[in-house]
């Protein structure tokens, strides 16, 4: 694999991926509202109409439930679709074809149909865009079996994540924080795959595990930096995918370090915190020295406020914080 | 269509009804357990309809399937193993009736949704048009569709897109237990295809020749290109909406005028009238039919049921 | 003919959505403020004149594209703009925003930024109306992309079958977010339905198209219509078509036609640039203004006058809204259940 010191950012590297798949594969196509002559609301899909062409990529009518689900027949007849729901506040509108229909038909064919589909949501807050295009529901689909989930921090793996979920024979739900949009960092060029289920340790320490997702993997390496400074060394585990999710990575990570914080975009309360935080409990409970903690959003609507909205993202203060009452 | 043809539409409506008649046998029996919904009185739709359609056609279907699958070409013995929660049944008997389908068939099944079926038919006719096969995808589904948002959203988007599928409206009257007349607003149901520019029209579907020439013209529209149909067949179901409902909803007068119109020996007549059976051959085809049900629901009921270790298999692909 | 205290009633409101709305565009221009805004300019004879006709125990549901309604039913501008800056004295304490202005106070019941969805919150509105017998309405107001989302179809049929007293307000101002949707034409690529109307039309509901632009024929249907509504014939469905006002954007709308320059009023000659035609052909704050000039109904210093009362109003809500503080950051941690 060749290596590259190439900048790009995380936008741009969603793209590249779904490019190279497309032209690798003439069964892709995307799909979505605003995503062809437009090149979606974020630009997210710049270009690939200009390459593509009407036909494969497909703008529909403000129909979501009724667009993901013609989406979900095209994957059982075979092709591999990319399907766009504007914000995950949207999947309420697609839930009765997510839930009910993509996540069990290869199951419940009894194997003989496959739902080969991504996906692909904006998550986060951040630019006032209020309490129904700002929320961070990928603890829902996680909950329903049949559906995998990745969520990128980096452009690096949101290339490689993009292109395994493409390549997966599963509906495969990609969450990208629209906060990271812009990040920049090195990405590979040419074919790059992040298997799903495989955790990335982004930052090595002995103290403390801080495992996060998304665009909070960036505020716990913040927090580790301010972690650092104070004496604590923490490890910075990003799991990537929420199903499957790489328990074997955590729980080793916990064991090593004997104490775990759970960072996650989402509502705390029962959210993928609470899960990946039962998980390492059970999973490394004799080399615990503290309970597992979890910071997460306060349990109310995002507010359509900039001052209010900002204390729905979790700071790399609240984790520095705590991080020191487990030693207190 | 050939004489052949023609008695083979009576045999496919046969079929269906014999084995729905089995199916209520095994459901009192307590071997086909759950909520069960037979086609009896509807046959002449899926039997007209799909005689029209190549293998690789897609067609998905709602909880009053059984007579798509056969029509469809589902094996008689994997149908029936399912609907008997059988290991052997098409779908490993982890579907049982409500998320029929049948992979071998291109039928994309039920969905145990009201309308959840509709957008999986509109999608393969989406993958039909991008990969530019001749394909058509036919949507199967009951009256109680017409108001869900799903129908009208797919609708829009086949208009829009022209794509080869065939919506077909099997109208019984009846969405459970109310009168589907009541609760679905508007003139005719066919206006809400025709809201959108898609060729829609209401036909006879106890006539299972009238089922199967406006089959013909619709299909033949998807097949060239042409884009989608919305048909109406109105219908009627002779049974409960499953097998314990005992229709007190329902007006027996009502009933009996229907009945009068039952599909199976309506064509009966009229295959006799053009000389293409006579008594004997009917009680023939009926002998034959029952025979071959018979030998099907045998081999089923001697399949083994799943066991513990078939029940995390296939979560994922 | 509107009577002339209707009329002028109207046209002051008008006035005061247009140059509120200049107020929000200009604040966005020099105040930090971030999000999304959907102004209203070009539609304000729809909201101002239907407003004018409603009661005050009458229900409204709105969208994203609500200032316009919420002023026109005669909210207090200065909380309304706090609001729309995210102001702690805002009608919604700052965290409804633009897009989710809300007044209880007003008759409105929920302003939903998801396409659609306010359709189906009207129904229940306007089932309560039923229920109480009183008379009262629910006017539900929408987009043109509304109709592609199935629960206005399902709500739609339910509204028909239930006789319920609700109209249905489509405000087609020819933009559904940013999907090919021709300028100039009323067909749209996301639509099948030859016109908007015919999907209410097959369920069996009453439907007007209504140039939007023009108060006279907003106000001759809507008129009618709500007439018709309190006594029992129900519901009925408008399509207002207003022509693309040339400022409008997906999230961030540009002032390109101007301050609105009342000259164009007794003095079309004033009126030029490359904005000219969409001013003299579709602006109905002028259009209307026009109107009442020619027919006497109004005099050039009587429109002066109304349109600094108007501005001191707008310049009031605005000295209001910014020195209203932005909420504190953890009463945002409040409310979430009754």
């Amino acid at each position: 694999m060749q290596q590259t010191e190439r900048q790009i950012s995380l936008k741009a590297a969603v793209i590249e991926a779904i490019a190279e798949e497309f032209r690798r594969d003439p069964e892709t196509f995307y799909i979505g509202e605003d995503v062809g002559v437009a090149e979606g609301i974020f630009k997210q899909t710049q270009g690939l109409h200009a390459e593509f062409g009407d036909r494969r990529v497909i703008d529909t009518p403000i129909s979501e439930a009724g667009m993901f689900g013609l989406t979900v027949g095209a994957a059982v007849a075979g092709m591999r679709p990319v399907v766009e729901i504007m914000f995950s506040d949207f999947l309420t509108l697609v839930m009765d074809q997510l839930v009910n229909h993509a996540a069990k038909i290869h199951y419940l064919s009894g194997g003989g149909f496959r739902v080969p589909l991504v996906l692909r949501t904006a998550i986060g807050v951040g630019g006032v865009l209020g309490s129904t295009h700002s929320q961070t529901l990928y603890a829902w689909p996680a909950h329903v079996p049949g559906l995998k989930l990745a969520a990128p921090s980096t452009p690096a793996d949101a290339k490689g994540l993009m292109t395994a979920a493409i390549r997966d024979d599963n509906p495969v739900l990609y969450f990208e924080d629209r906060m990271t949009y812009n990040l920049k960092g090195p990405v590979p060029e040419g074919e790059h795959i992040v298997e799903l289920g495989v955790a990335d340790i982004k930052r090595k320490g002995s103290d403390v595990t801080l495992i996060a997702f998304s665009r909070m993997v960036h505020v716990a390496l913040e927090a580790a930096d301010a972690l650092a400074a104070k004496g604590i060394s923490a490890e910075v585990v990003d799991p990537r995918s929420i199903v499957p999710l790489d328990t074997e990575t955590l729980i080793d990570s916990v064991a090593r370090t004997g104490r775990a914080v759970v960072i996650d975009g989402g509502h705390e309360s029962y959210g993928i915190g609470a899960e990946v935080a039962a998980t390492v409990s059970e999973g490394a409970f004799d080399y615990l020295d503290a309970p597992v903690m979890r910071i997460g959003a306060p349990h109310n609507p995002v507010p359509c406020s900039k001052p209010l909205e900002a204390m729905m993202v979790p700071s790399a203060d609240q984790v520095v914080a705590k991080v020191e009452r487990m030693y207190g | 269509m050939s004489p052949e043809d023609c008695v083979d539409l009576y045999r496919t409506m046969v079929r269906i009804r014999v084995f729905e008649e089995t199916v209520r046998r095994y459901h009192i029996a307590g071997k086909a357990p759950g909520l069960v919904h037979l086609c009896t009185g509807q046959e002449a739709v899926p039997a007209g309809f799909i005689s029209v359609l190549r293998p690789d056609d897609y067609i998905t279907i709602y909880h009053r399937g059984h007579g798509h699958c056969i029509a469809k070409g589902s094996s008689l013995e994997a149908l029936l193993g399912e609907l008997l929660h059988r290991r052997g049944g098409v779908n490993l008997g982890r579907a049982g009736e409500p998320h029929l389908c049948d992979p071998a068939t291109n039928n994309i099944g039920s969905t145990g949704i009201v309308g959840g079926s509709v957008p999986l038919a509109a999608g393969a006719a989406l993958a039909a048009q991008l990969r530019g096969t001749d394909q058509v995808s036919v949507s199967f589904f009951g009256d109680g569709v017409l108001n869900q948002g799903v129908m009208f959203e797919v609708l829009n988007m086949a208009a829009i897109w022209s794509l080869p599928v065939v919506f077909v409206c099997e109208d019984n009257r009846y969405g459970e237990f109310t009168e589907s007349a009541t609760v679905t607003a508007g003139e005719r149901y066919q206006d809400r295809g025709a809201v959108f520019g898609i060729p829609s029209d209401t036909l006879d579907g106890m006539d299972v020749l009238a089922v199967r020439e406006a089959a013909e013209q619709a299909v033949g529209r998807a097949r060239r290109g042409e884009g989608p149909s919305f048909l109406v067949f109105e219908t009627y179901r002779f049974t409960g909406h499953h097998v314990s409902d005992q229709q007190e909803y329902k007006d027996s007068e009502e009933m009996r005028a229907w009945e009068a119109r039952d599909p199976i020996p309506n064509y009966a007549r009229w295959l006799a009238d053009e000389g293409h059976v006579d008594d004997v051959a009917i009680a023939r085809i009926h002998a034959e039919i029952d025979d071959e049900v018979e030998a099907a629901a045998k081999v089923a009921d001697s399949m083994p049921h799943p066991g513990p270790e078939d029940l995390g298999t296939h979560v994922f692909a | 003919m509107i009577d002339s205290a209707q009329a002028l009633a109207i046209f002051e409101s008008m006035l005061l959505i247009r140059r509120f709305e200049e107020t929000v565009i200009d604040l966005w221009a020099t105040v930090e403020t971030e999000g999304h805004r959907h102004v209203y300019i070009g539609q304000e004879a729809v909201g101002a004149t239907i407003m004018e006709l409603l009661r005050e125990d009458d229900l409204i549901l709105t969208t994203h594209r609500n200032h316009g309604h919420v002023l026109a039913r005669g909210a207090d501008p200065g909380r309304a703009l706090a609001e729309i800056l995210g102001r702690a004295d805002g009608f919604n304490k700052g965290r409804g925003g633009s897009a989710g202005l809300t007044v209880r106070a007003a008759g409105f019941l929920a302003t939903t930024g998801q396409v659609g969805g306010g359709i189906g919150l009207g129904i229940g509105a306007a089932q309560a109306q039923k229920i109480r017998g009183r008379g009262g309405i629910c006017v539900t107001f929408f987009g043109d992309g509304g109709l592609e989302e199935g629960i206005g179809f399902e709500a739609m049929n339910i509204a028909a079958l239930y006789s319920q007293p609700v109209l249905l307000v489509c405000e087609n101002n020819s933009v559904g977010v940013t999907t090919g949707r021709a300028q100039n034409e009323w067909s749209s690529s996301s639509m099948a339905a030859e016109t908007l109307g015919d999907i209410p039309r097959a369920l069996g509901i009453a439907t007007e198209v209504v140039a939007g632009e023009s108060v006279t024929d907003v106000h001759e249907a809507a008129s009618r219509l709500i007439g018709d509504l309190r006594e029992g014939r129900a519901p009925a469905f408008i399509e207002m078509r207003t022509r693309r006002w040339p400022g409008s954007r997906s999230f961030n709308p540009q002032l390109v036609t101007g301050v609105t320059d009342l000259d164009g009023v007794w003095d079309p000659a004033s009126v030029t640039g490359e904005h000219a035609d969409w001013i003299n052909r579709y602006d109905p704050v002028i259009g209307y203004g026009r109107d009442l000039f020619r027919q006497g109904r109004i005099s050039r210093s009587e429109i002066v006058a109304m349109n600094e009362r108007v501005c001191r109003t707008v310049e009031a809500a605005r000295e209001f809204a910014l020195a209203s503080p932005l909420p504190s950051a953890e009463s945002g941690l409040t409310g979430t259940f009754a």
